[in-house]
């Protein structure tokens, strides 16, 4: 009768060790799965794009082929140039609108602050579409379509609110004792922001960039409006331009795929866990 | 800094005016108000819209799949670090990639045809893209598998804010495992289920320019066709940039009353207390 009850609790932990060793195995198999769907596309534009026309259409075997006529017969290099070139620009003047004045939101008082703010937020809640033909005909006005300078107005016009609201955001977690001691002691105000708190707001900047260069990286419907001329083409207009014409070799698509995906894949395993901040500090309020 | 606050200001406030007032975009002629009713009375409009209620449809699933996902990501199985950057990985790419990927993958020799005959089904062969309603189908499945990083994240961040005892006192109370998802961790996760389906509600609306254009330019008919790919549409071929302007606006408004309808349903949560 005393022995019943001790084998049984002496069963018991591992019966459960067995239970949690099966769910946990359960658990990674399903993860492996899930993994599986989330990388297939990745596998399939590599495959595909080590192929050539005819091993695409059925035959099999590899080759790079595909690679050659990407590089030779388009006009990648020009186009990660120019991506490259519109990215670091317009950052850098996102960068310079959205810290001054995340920094003048959070820790200066004036007239009418509040409301000026409240405008900063309602502008993110305006969908692109509805903006882009007035903006449009605005550049047109201006003689800016098919400039460098015209898109770059445009994504940054597009990137500021919200990399102002992240920064105003991250601003206002910087002590404000810190900004009054500093301003005590003597410093003005734009000294007080260059010195003290942008050195203080690096992770902040970090996350706008990212956030910003893949944004501006990925993007087709401003590239595709606003540089029409193929000298200016950004590489994801350029791909999407390739694919609307229907003529091109699916495996060289693929590499060109590839080939504009990887920057933006690059920055993300550096980065990715300021770009995860990003994305959730929208929700700070 | 004044001069700094005003040099961002003056051009939204510039932007928001331009939205506002010149829906008659480029036509130089001004015709009034009664472009809306026109513009309300064409059938295409109302085909694009339903287009739009339709992939609606598919925000359950966008949110849904990846709530699971991040429950068993929380479980913080063996190699979960790992896991979570994979599924993050389709955040970084362009919609335009994921698009042209997407196509093989619909097309009639394509990879999902493939499985199909597989698995003995080959009678469902299919090119998706080819028809009206199916290539609608394919397109939500790609907006859903393209949202699905976003919104794991989303929900894994939440669960980190969770208190770890609030769970471990549900458990000695003898939930189980469901039990404690459903009733504990859900309606503590409710703020940020909320933020996921504004931000899929938005994409849905506004993001999938790229994936449309790439997968089907709005076709087979308009039987793609959104009201934001509508918009360029109107303006960008058909020449209209004033009925391209006017459904930008419609499509404005729509994204505000979202927008104001979820911020009310928050308030009146808070209201509530919890």
């Amino acid at each position: 009768m005393t022995a019943a009850p001790a084998t049984a609790a002496r069963g018991r932990p591992t019966a459960t060790v067995v239970r949690r060793r099966v769910r946990a195995s359960t658990l990674f198999a399903i993860m492996c799965v899930i993994a599986v769907v989330m990388l297939y596309p990745f596998f399939y534009m590599l495959d595909n794009a080590f192929r050539n026309q005819s091993q695409f259409s059925g035959q099999g075997g590899h080759s790079t082929v595909s690679w050659g006529q990407l590089f030779t017969e388009l006009p990648v290099w020009r186009e990660l140039f120019n991506s490259t070139l519109i990215c670091a620009v317009s950052i850098l003047l996102i960068l310079a609108v959205s810290t001054t004045a995340g920094f003048a939101f959070a820790k200066l008082q004036y007239r009418a602050s509040g409301w000026v703010f409240l405008g900063v937020v309602a502008a993110l809640m305006v969908p692109l579409q509805s903006i882009i033909i007035p903006e449009y005909v605005n550049l047109g006005k201006l003689g800016l379509i098919n400039t460098y300078l015209g898109a770059i107005l445009v994504y940054v016009a597009l990137g500021t609110p919200f990399a102002t609201f992240l920064m105003a955001t991250y601003y206002r977690g910087i002590s404000d004792d810190l900004i009054e001691a500093a301003v005590m002691d003597g410093l003005s105000y734009e000294r007080t922001f260059l010195r003290i708190a942008l050195p203080l707001s690096w992770p902040a900047i970090a996350t706008v960039t990212v956030l910003q260069f893949i944004q501006i990286w990925d993007d087709l419907l401003v590239g595709l409006l606003f540089l029409q001329n193929p000298q200016q083409r950004t590489i994801t207009v350029g791909l999407a331009a390739l694919s609307a014409g229907r003529t091109t070799s699916i495996p060289v698509l693929m590499a060109g795929s590839f080939v504009s995906a990887l920057p933006a894949i690059i920055v993300y395993l550096i980065f990715q866990r300021h770009l995860v901040k990003g994305l959730t500090m929208g929700m700070g309020k | 800094m004044a001069v700094v606050v005003a040099l961002l200001g003056i051009p939204i406030a510039q932007a928001i005016y331009y939205s506002m007032t010149n829906w008659n975009g480029l036509t130089a002629t001004w015709i009034g108000p009664s472009t809306y009713s026109t513009a309300l009375s064409d059938p295409t409009f109302w085909r694009v819209l339903e287009n739009n209620a339709l992939l609606l449809l598919s925000i359950p699933f966008a949110i849904g799949i990846p709530l699971g996902i991040a429950a068993l990501l929380h479980e913080h199985v063996r190699g979960w670090r790992f896991f979570r950057s994979v599924y993050f990985l389709p955040t970084a790419v362009s919609w335009v990639v994921i698009g042209m990927v997407a196509v093989q993958f619909f097309a009639y020799q394509g990879l999902l045809n493939k499985l199909l005959a597989d698995v003995g089904l080959g009678s469902f062969q299919t090119n998706m893209l080819a028809g009206q309603r199916s290539a609608l189908v394919a397109l939500a499945i790609t907006f859903i598998w393209s949202m699905l990083g976003t919104n794991t994240i989303i929900f894994l961040t939440g669960m980190s804010t969770l208190d770890p005892t609030l769970l471990e006192a549900a458990r000695v109370d003898g939930l189980h495992r469901r039990q404690i998802f459903l009733r504990v961790t859900l309606p503590l996760l409710k703020r940020f289920v909320q933020f996921s389906f504004v931000i899929t509600v938005i994409s849905a609306f506004s993001a999938l320019f790229s994936l449309i254009f790439v997968m089907t330019n709005g076709g087979p008919g308009y039987g793609t066709t959104t009201l934001e790919f509508f918009v360029y549409q109107s303006a960008f071929s058909l020449g209209q940039f004033g009925t391209g302007a006017l459904y930008g606006i419609i499509l404005f408004v729509i994204m505000v009353t979202v927008g104001l309808v979820q911020l009310r349903l928050i308030r009146s949560e808070d209201g509530e207390g919890w």
